[in-house]
């Protein structure tokens, strides 16, 4: 593998949250949640709108999924221990949003992404574009079953001094458990909802 | 001590002023988010039962923690006290300005400095910066550094949010003259 920084990244910046109480009381599966951040040099600046992404995407977006998987992993104790997962790409101001897309949105970043975590889900996300310090919620749901309510939660991301305006922050998300205190039923126990029989509420 | 939440930051700067950074310069961050003591008391003239029920048993969570988090030996810390909007900012200091607090940190990375600080109130969300200087001499420069915080759901009104931090090396491309050699 290439050296990080001929890809060019600036920092790594990990973040994680443990919940030990939520109102008053500690959760029942304990968990936590996760964020590792990379930030790149933004390899399109000055391009058209028209320009072809593949060569660098094929280039760099691997290397961050190689990367950001094993910070998480590292951390929250190997990838048996991730539940959940969710990425997340935040464009400086001198690029597009589809250059933060191409870095997260093609099997060169998610098809590794699982391959390394074990996941079969699609891997749900959150772009943007902004200024240095901007933060962004990252969504996270089940690795191998997208449809689980318990594990549908968020963690937000941010980082003091990037991106800059020719940076892009790639972000990915774990947690290694659902929601303190999940207790909304699941589509197993869902009742039948619609429109008719919820009757006057919505008439 | 009613804890809710713990959270770890680590920043990893590779690259800085386009040149590399090797090894990478590490900064670790560990903060507990607790419920401030003396939350709806209104005011405490003593904060003596409150410290003691507290400081110590803080101090004791994190620094064995945000040394794990740095991986490396500390050669430079600081600590920080953000206390949600209804307390003092007396409370917040009141936790880490106490021996009971520090010496957990001093004594598990063989420091022998004072602590920097950061001590402010604010709301859920609030950014504050940690101050860092060396562990053992406060006056080497190169090791003068800060790292940015923000927890996004913390401190609530009444909660306090202590933090240590500590860094594996100086600044990132430090080359300032050493304290007192300059040129008058």
């Amino acid at each position: 593998m290439m050296s990080d920084q001929g890809f060019g990244i600036r920092k790594i910046v990990y973040y994680a949250e443990e919940i030990l109480l939520e109102n008053g009381t500690s959760p029942a599966v304990p968990a936590v949640r996760a964020t590792a951040a990379a930030v790149v040099t933004n390899p399109w600046l000055g391009g058209d709108a028209a320009d072809d992404l593949n060569d660098e995407v094929v280039q760099l977006a691997p290397v961050l999924a190689r990367k950001l998987t094993d910070v998480l992993a590292a951390n929250l104790g190997g990838v048996e221990a991730i539940q959940a997962f969710g990425k997340a790409a935040i464009v400086g101001t001198d690029g597009e949003i589809e250059h933060g897309a191409a870095l997260v949105h093609t099997p060169f970043f998610g098809n590794l992404v699982r391959e390394y975590f074990e996941g079969e889900s699609i891997i749900c996300f959150a772009d943007d574009r902004a200024d240095a310090g901007a933060t962004l919620v990252v969504p996270l749901w089940h690795k191998n079953a997208a449809a689980t309510r318990t594990h549908y939660q968020t963690i937000t991301t941010r980082i003091g001094d990037a991106p800059r305006p020719g940076e892009i922050v790639v972000v990915l998300g774990a947690s290694t458990g659902p929601r303190p205190h999940s207790r909304i039923g699941d589509r197993l126990t869902d009742p039948i909802v619609k429109a008719d029989t919820l009757g006057e509420l919505v008439s | 001590m009613s804890i809710r939440k713990i959270v770890t930051l680590t920043e990893d700067v590779l690259i800085e002023g386009g040149r590399e950074v090797s090894p990478a310069a590490r900064v670790a961050v560990v903060a507990a988010i607790v419920k401030n003591p003396w939350a709806g008391q209104g005011f405490v003239e003593d904060l003596s039962a409150g410290i003691d029920g507290s400081a110590s048993d803080i101090g004791a969570l994190l620094a064995p923690r945000v040394l794990e988090a740095l991986g490396s030996p500390a050669e430079a810390y600081g600590k920080a006290a953000i206390v949600g909007l209804n307390g003092e900012i007396e409370h917040g200091s009141g936790l880490i300005h106490t021996l009971a607090f520090g010496n957990h940190f001093r004594d598990a990375a063989n420091a022998t400095t004072l602590l920097p600080a950061v001590e402010k109130r604010g709301p859920a969300g609030v950014v504050f910066d940690i101050p860092l200087k060396h562990i053992t001499d406060a006056t080497i420069r190169s090791h003068h550094q800060s790292i940015e915080v923000r927890i996004n759901d913390a401190p609530h009104a009444d909660e306090i949010v202590i933090a240590l931090a500590a860094a594996a090396q100086g600044r990132p491309q430090q080359r300032l003259a050493a304290f007192a050699t300059e040129t008058k």
